[in-house]
């Protein structure tokens, strides 16, 4: 590859030029402004003098993206209005790079939610728009910035379309720089310059000719494009300067402080301390349990609380839940199978054992229950009314207890009645919390017991409610990871 | 040391132990996820997870971290895998270390987003532009979600190549008791990236033999790096020669077809007599077994392999097994894709997908009576 003739020169000294010399002339049309652009963008450089192993140059596509070709700096040439995404990418793996993104108008278009969310950031991208009002590459069709009434190969009588406003648009974001200018325009080096020199996002719309299709169908030239300024009421000069912290290193200064998050705070990776067993489950066999409830019952967390019980009893575990899109609304259920051998098939045809809590739960069982054959035990809240089912059926106050403390806690309590009557494990286990996040201590496993079970259940949902509701981090968070699409 | 862990977090402790030090990506479900677990887990390593503005951003975002010297990843469902596909030819194009992960939704379009399917398996192969060849993994437990992250890694920063952990909600959101020490310790170790030389010039696609792969060299660091989205020579710069087009597109491919057979991972399930064969992968891998439990126990016979890498196809693996039966069977949660690659390769014998994707798993019992195992 290239590696450029340049040699990088102290501030007082000469800086030559970022334009490998060997790789020209341009391969542009003559009179194209793409060329004198790129002589933009290297005065702005030099004026920075900064080494070319610290640059990199990222180019959309069109004619303009074949710039980076001709820079002797590390060169990004990635696809069609996307460009702002390589850079930004680019910016937050290493953000001393000085990052210059140089695009078309299509790219404006195609890429323009990457403008937006690249502006709102202030990232520190430079990013130079070489508007000349259409698609060059393609054969000159219109583009987002194509001004109303244009002739182009497909706006073959006129443009409908008003034209985005790049200052307009971005100014409310409040980034770094903002300057309208033109190739012909005598501030246009040192407006470069200032938007190369930015720290944080800084954009800079170059009103651009492309001799080839837009100035010639519109006759577009050196003196119209001023007026055309006028006449679109988008004048040239600085829009916008802002002082806001760069992205990229506020993304750094906020999320990785010299002292790392306490792991209380941030519970992710405990140390592989896991579930270990404390006791020994008499299960012989592969039994599985369903729970049905209403979302906001936290059935998903006492399922796993269930077959981490289990798992701290020498079992293995499965746990499949069922809920709709909408998590706060409708039912929430949860498979789960206890075995002491390895678990293949994760799906519960017919349940062991069913646990409904709530009219959600059970209008999402009412159809299977005439199948479940009278081996199965079902609890239910005894609120539930009459159900058509086979199965044996063991109806409690579960509602009416967990009430005592809190109605989402119906769960707990529904699962402490399971585990003192089914006999899975020691129901004391069924409240293991995640290893490395132990707080408060666990007590030691008893003997089975219904009515300490049940105490014990209520008390269980009653520290789950209070840590909830207080936002003790951890196991709340741990048993309570919401999926919403 | 058990842990009760979805698939999911189970991917998110694989590339942080895998040395990813950057994530982007956008929710959806069942992916999500993956975006808030690399979220809390990349900072207390030094490393970057933000959200992007889109699955296009997320992606391109990767690939421009990738290229600047970060081990990269990014997770998505169906959706995402769509405005995924231009940037993995750009992945494939400029040799960019990056891991995918695809949570499978049941599709096509929005689908059903609370729901499994394997209905991705082929577009994952065929879904960018160019046809080049790409690995994709398929994990059939929360311990693979585990090794097989783990080994995308290892892939994508040895062959330089996006790759693709193709995981699906009944995986990804299934909770399960998983032993994370004895998972790491059949994992692959880390593979560290090669980098260029610092003091020799730099060609970042260079190759003898078109199967070498080019150590890397960070943008930012000692050399001038180039990149390029269009077809180009060893240089990174633009190639219309065809000769010379023709010498990377074989490199391109070569590199991956050349490792194919190194990297297949299956288990194999023979018996000795069996007449019938069962090719299963991803969470109906576990239905298979199963299946196989209960037909061996009806006193017939059946084989089993479960393939691990979908892509590129373990031929070899697949003859072997396909050696001694007249008949295969398929099952698959989509509307019978694998079945082709598997047919392929069965020559003259009969091949019976059993395929669904209505969002239920397929059963054992669906295998057996629509398989003809009984
Ligand atoms: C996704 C995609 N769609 C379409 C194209 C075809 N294409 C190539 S260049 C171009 C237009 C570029 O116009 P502009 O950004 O204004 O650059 P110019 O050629 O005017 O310099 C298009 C649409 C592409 N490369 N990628
Ligand atoms: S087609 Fe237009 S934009 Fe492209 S090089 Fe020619 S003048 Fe410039
Ligand atoms: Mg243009």
């Amino acid at each position: 590859m290239s590696q450029g003739t340049v040699e990088t020169c102290g501030p007082e000294a000469c800086v030559p030029s970022y334009i490998a010399e060997e790789t020209l002339p341009y391969p542009f049309c003559p009179g194209c402004g793409h060329t004198k652009i790129a002589s933009m963008i290297d005065e702005g450089l030099r004026a920075l003098a900064l080494p070319p192993e610290r640059v990199v140059v990222v180019t959309d596509i069109g004619c303009v993206g074949l710039t980076d070709r001709h820079f002797s700096t590390n060169a990004f040439h990635g696809l069609h209005g996307r460009s702002i995404t390589y850079a930004s990418g680019i910016k937050l793996a290493d953000p001393d790079l000085k990052v210059i993104v140089v695009m078309g108008d299509g790219g404006t278009g195609i890429g323009g939610a990457h403008l937006l969310a690249a502006a709102r950031r202030n990232i520190g991208l430079t990013v130079i728009v070489a508007n000349n009002f259409n698609y060059g590459m393609t054969g000159g069709q219109h583009s987002a910035t194509t001004p109303p009434g244009a002739i182009t190969s497909t706006t073959l009588l006129g443009n409908l379309e008003m034209p985005l406003d790049l200052m307009g648009t971005l100014k409310p974001a409040r980034p770094g720089f903002l300057a309208r200018t033109s190739v012909f325009a005598g501030d246009a080096v040192e407006l470069v310059t200032r938007a190369v020199a930015s720290d944080g996002f800084s954009l800079i719309d170059i009103w651009d000719l492309c001799v080839a299709y837009f100035a010639g169908q519109n006759t577009l030239t050196r003196d119209s494009i001023e007026q055309m300024m006028a006449d679109l009421e988008m004048p040239a000069g600085i829009h916008h300067e802002g002082t806001r912290p760069e992205y990229a290193r506020a993304w750094r200064d906020l999320y990785l402080p010299e002292e790392v998050a306490d792991e209380e705070g941030m519970c992710l990776l405990p140390p592989d301390k896991g579930l270990e067993p404390v006791a020994q489950s008499q299960l012989t066999g592969r039994t599985s349990i369903l729970i049905a409830g209403s979302a906001g019952q936290k059935i998903r967390s006492v399922a796993t609380l269930l077959g981490a019980g289990a798992i701290m009893s020498g079992l293995l575990a499965t746990q499949k839940d069922d809920y709709p899109i909408t998590v706060r609304t409708g039912h929430s259920a949860a498979e789960i199978i206890l075995s002491p051998e390895p678990i293949t098939y994760t799906g519960v045809g017919t349940p062991d054992i069913v646990l409904i809590l709530s009219e959600d739960g059970l209008a999402h069982v009412k159809k299977k229950l005439p199948e479940y054959p009278p081996a199965t035990r079902i609890y239910a809240e005894e609120g539930l009314g009459e159900l058509d089912t086979r199965a044996q059926m063991i109806r409690l106050p579960l509602l009416a207890k967990a009430k005592e403390v809190h109605r989402l806690a119906v769960g707990a309590v529904g699962l402490g009645a399971i585990l003192a009557r089914e006999g899975l494990y020691p129901p004391r286990l069924s409240w293991p919390p995640p290893a490395a996040c132990r707080r408060p201590r666990w007590p030691r496993p008893t003997p089975p017991g219904w009515s300490r079970a049940w105490s014990w259940g209520s008390g269980v949902a009653a520290r789950d409610v209070r840590w909830r509701l207080g936002r003790a981090p951890v196991l709340a968070r741990a048993t309570t990871v919401r999926v919403v699409g | 040391m058990i842990e009760f862990l979805e698939g999911n977090d189970a991917v998110v402790r694989a590339a942080v132990e895998a040395g990813c030090r950057f994530f982007a990506g956008y929710p959806i479900t069942p992916a999500t996820s993956i975006l808030t677990g690399m979220m809390r887990a990349l900072p207390k390593v030094g490393g970057v997870a933000v959200q992007g503005e889109d699955e296009i951003a997320s992606i391109g975002l990767c690939i421009g971290a990738a290229m600047t010297g970060k081990v990269a990843m990014t997770a998505t469902s169906g959706p995402g895998m769509s405005l995924y596909s231009e940037n993995i030819g750009l992945a494939v194009m400029g040799e960019t270390p990056l891991v995918i992960v695809d949570v499978q939704r049941q599709g096509p379009a929005t689908g059903s987003a609370t729901k499994g399917a394997d209905g991705d398996i082929e577009f994952l192969r065929w879904g960018t532009s160019g046809g080049l060849p790409l690995f994709v993994l398929s994990p059939e437990n929360v311990r693979e979600c585990y090794t097989l992250t783990r080994e995308a890694f290892v892939l994508a920063e040895r062959y330089r190549t996006p790759v693709v952990l193709a995981s699906q909600k009944e995986v990804g959101l299934t909770r399960e008791a998983v032993d994370l020490q004895a998972a790491r310790d059949d994992s692959p170790s880390v593979f560290a990236r090669p980098l260029a030389d610092p003091e020799a010039p730099y060609l970042p696609h260079a190759f003898h033999d078109p199967a070498d792969v080019a150590p890397m060299s960070p943008i930012g660091g000692p050399h001038l790096v180039r990149y390029t989205t269009s077809m180009h020579d060893k240089r990174a710069l633009l190639a219309k020669d065809p000769a010379l087009i023709g010498e990377m597109m074989e490199h391109l491919a070569r590199k991956i077809l050349a490792h194919a057979e190194e990297h297949a991972l299956y288990d194999l399930d023979p018996q000795e007599g069996a007449d019938t064969l069962l090719v299963a992968y991803g969470v109906t891998a576990r239905a298979a077994r199963e299946a196989v439990v209960q037909v061996r126990a009806a006193g017939k016979k059946a084989a089993l392999l479960v393939l691990k890498t979908l892509f590129p196809v373990p031929e070899k693996a697949i003859g072997e097994a396909l050696a001694g039966v007249s008949r295969v069977v398929v099952p698959e949660m989509n509307l019978g894709q694998y079945v082709e690659e598997v047919r392929k390769l069965s020559g003259d014998r009969e091949v019976v997908s059993v395929a669904k994707m209505n969002t239920d798993l397929l059963s054992p019992e669906e295998i057996i009576a629509q398989g003809g195992l009984l």
